[in-house]
């Protein structure tokens, strides 16, 4: 005690000596609100009449830049479903090119050249949530309804709607397949896991740790904005959310967000939900934060008002602050026990089996292996990861600080390495959801990489994709 | 130069084709609206007029720290910047001061403390460790003005002040990166280069 007093107070000294010398050098801190949620000076009711009549105008706005940006429209792939038969996944690129350009034209320019000319597609650069300005979860249709029909809990935003057309989103309910049962396939039966049913679809699945676990999981709690004060954007005052509201079955539901680690409000970019699937294997969790546990994530999401990144606000709204030894390894469990969908064509070390993959496929791999790169960062071996955030410095390719709809494009800087396994049930792509098919994802990663592939390349690849 | 300039601000016009939206909750409750959510024009909340008075001054610091250092920069690309400043900047004060004014926002005059402090320590520099320092500061200075024109964006409530602020972020990042280029090249760092 008495050394560390001294020692404090040995340092304490040159310290404070710096600060006085400082003072007159200090310039006034930003506003607060640039990192501090405000408190709401519109009466609510006003703030909601408001919000009805603008939504209109917010999802005409929304639905205007998504049009600019990407081809919509319902194009399956022939005879391809994703894992539970429910959906079929989407194809074709859907990245609209600037007027007069090919995807070849772009592969051969420079990347300083692409953005001098302006010529990256606006589809490949960051893309805006619905209301930037007010930001927070939105759920799509699906979600909302099922929710309605099982809980009477209402999901359902006055300010603004879900913005991608229902083809583009992941097949609803996601199947859910357990690691601790490979042989039963998927366990949903066809159903959305909610507090009101999942004890009689687990019952028997589980462990009592998993079951309790999964009890949790599905306990709504109050948050930025769904919760029962003003700052709110939910009719009712509300029992909140739960986790698996977006992680529907475990999986997602496309439900997006804003990321929690960036402020101002206009720079904080749109999270698309993350699939837990896998996620036993992940090293790392969050596309900034690289949580180093499920049990670190978990407990965090909570406190911050899920995602967020603000204990404050949440502390006002209602935080939940779960136990670490009795609630927080339990909800761990049972989210660790959730297994990718079955690639039957993959071998022990996730290469293809010649004997069951197409022509095609095993061209693919030897693209995604070889000229592609793919595999420098989605490593078969550590299912399709290698555990690390990459800066892919999209910024060498447009000019930054241009804002659409209220939102500024900034670089991205390091995302973590996504799994490729199964990825076929997760559209849409990149941390943002910004593309919307893998044929998309192949043309980014070409031109990003720079590693100039030819069309019949990459069809091989978006056909392997396909088998992961 | 000029024409990258004219280019740049055509291009963050258009982008910014489709209007600002806010969130009513947090606008006054009192805002006068011409459609719901919609400000009724030059009409301001808070920000704005935080905004308009910082980045105002801010401005007006650029412009007065850029002559001084085209007298007393010894460095070429230096002196280059500070011209830069001196065209950009007094062209963006100018329109800011107009907006501030039909707004009737009051702006401030004269240096802000802690640029007065700036002021003080370039003025015992000389020669390189002037280039440095004045670099140094012009870093810090495009990043806090970046970070207000970014609040102003979806915190402010007066469309014009909105607008100036979306066409002049590109502008003022791109200064930064310049200012982060000729600093990184005085002190052989590599600090920020992307
Ligand atoms: C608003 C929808 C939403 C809710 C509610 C939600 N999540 Fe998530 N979850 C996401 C998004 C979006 C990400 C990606 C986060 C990122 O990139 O930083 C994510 C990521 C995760 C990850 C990391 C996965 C990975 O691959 O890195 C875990 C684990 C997770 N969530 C668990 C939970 C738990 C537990 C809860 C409840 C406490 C919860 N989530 C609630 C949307 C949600
Ligand atoms: C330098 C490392 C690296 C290389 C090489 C790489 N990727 Fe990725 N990949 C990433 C990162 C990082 C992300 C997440 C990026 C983001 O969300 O912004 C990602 C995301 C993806 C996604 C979306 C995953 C999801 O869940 O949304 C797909 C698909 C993908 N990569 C395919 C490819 C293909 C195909 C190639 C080869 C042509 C490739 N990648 C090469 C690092 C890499």
């Amino acid at each position: 005690m008495r050394t560390t007093l001294k020692l404090s107070l040995w340092f304490a000294l040159p310290v404070s000596t710096a600060i006085l010398i400082g003072i007159p050098a200090l310039s006034d801190p930003l506003p607060p609100d640039l990192t501090y949620r405000p408190l709401p000076t519109m009466p609510f009711s006003d703030a909601k009449s408001i919000d009805e009549a603008q939504k209109r105008a917010v999802m005409e706005r929304q639905q205007a830049m998504l049009r600019q940006r990407y081809d919509l429209a319902d194009k399956p792939i022939d005879g391809t479903m994703m894992s539970g038969g429910r959906k079929p996944v989407q194809g074709g690129v859907r990245v609209k090119l600037p007027e007069g350009t090919t995807w070849e034209d772009l592969s051969n320019l420079t990347p300083t050249e692409i953005r001098d000319r302006n010529l990256l597609p606006s589809g490949f650069k960051p893309l805006p949530h619905v209301k930037q300005s007010a930001g927070g979860q939105v759920f799509p249709q699906a979600q909302i309804d099922a929710i309605a029909r099982l809980e009477q809990r209402d999901l359902r935003r006055f300010d603004v709607d879900f913005d991608l057309p229902d083809h583009l989103t992941p097949e609803f309910p996601p199947p859910i397949f357990l690691t601790t049962h490979p042989e039963l396939g998927d366990v949903s039966r066809g159903e959305v896991l909610s507090i009101r049913n999942f004890y009689e679809i687990m019952n028997g699945l589980i462990t009592p740790v998993q079951m309790e676990g999964l009890r949790l999981l599905l306990t709504p709690f109050p948050q930025e904005e769904f919760n029962q004060t003003e700052d709110r954007k939910v009719a009712q005052q509300s029992l909140g959310v739960a986790c698996l509201d977006c992680h529907a079955n475990f999986h997602t539901n496309a439900a997006f967000h804003q990321t929690p680690d960036v402020r101002p409000q206009s720079a904080r970019f749109r999270l698309d939900t993350t699939s837990l699937r896998g996620v036993f294997n992940q090293q790392i969790h969050g596309s900034k934060r690289s949580l180093r546990s499920v049990e670190d994530f978990t407990q965090f999401e909570q406190r911050t008002a899920y995602f967020n990144g603000d204990h404050v606000s949440a502390t006002r709204k209602g935080a939940n602050l779960p136990d670490r030894t009795n609630q927080v390894a339990m909800m761990a469990q049972m989210q660790n026990i959730i297994d990718l969908p079955p690639a039957p064509k993959l071998d022990p070390f996730g290469r293809l089996d010649p004997a069951l993959a197409t022509e095609q496929e095993l061209a693919g791999e030897k693209v995604f292996m070889g000229k592609g790169r793919c595999a420098d960062c989605h490593v078969p071996q550590t299912n399709f990861m290698d555990n690390n955030m990459h800066d892919l410095k999209l910024e060498r390719f447009y000019r930054i600080g241009e804002v659409t709809n209220d939102f500024v494009a900034l670089p991205d800087g390091p995302i973590k390495t996504f799994t490729l396994r199964g990825i076929k049930d997760s559209p849409p792509y990149l941390h943002d959801g910004r593309l919307l098919t893998l044929a998309d994802t192949v043309e980014f990663f070409n031109l990003v990489l720079g590693v100039k592939l030819d069309q019949k390349e990459k069809d091989d690849l978006v056909a392997y994709l396909l088998a992961l | 130069m000029r024409n990258i300039l004219t280019l740049a601000i055509l291009a963050a016009s258009v982008s910014g084709a489709w209007a600002q939206i806010g969130n009513p909750a947090f606008m006054g409750a009192d805002t006068r609206m011409q459609k719901p959510g919609d400000p009724a024009p030059n009409q301001t909340n808070n920000s704005d007029r935080v905004f308009a008075r910082l980045v105002a001054a801010g401005g007006a610091a650029e412009v007065d720290f850029a002559h001084m250092s085209a007298d007393r920069a010894s460095a070429e690309s230096v002196k280059n910047f500070a011209q830069r400043m001196v065209k950009d900047h007094d062209a963006a004060n100018h329109e800011l001061a107009q907006l501030a004014d039909t707004a009737k926002i009051p702006l401030p005059e004269g240096l802000l403390p802690d640029q007065e402090a700036m002021k003080a320590k370039l003025n015992d520099l000389q020669g390189h460790d002037y280039d440095v320092a004045y670099m140094a500061g012009q870093i810090t200075d495009h990043q806090r003005t970046a970070h207000l024109l970014e609040w102003e964006i979806t915190g402010g409530e007066d469309a014009n002040l909105q607008q100036f602020a979306m066409k002049t972020l590109p502008i003022v990042l791109e200064h930064l990166q310049l200012a982060q280029k000729i600093h990184a090249e005085l002190t052989d760092a590599s600090g920020g280069i992307r």
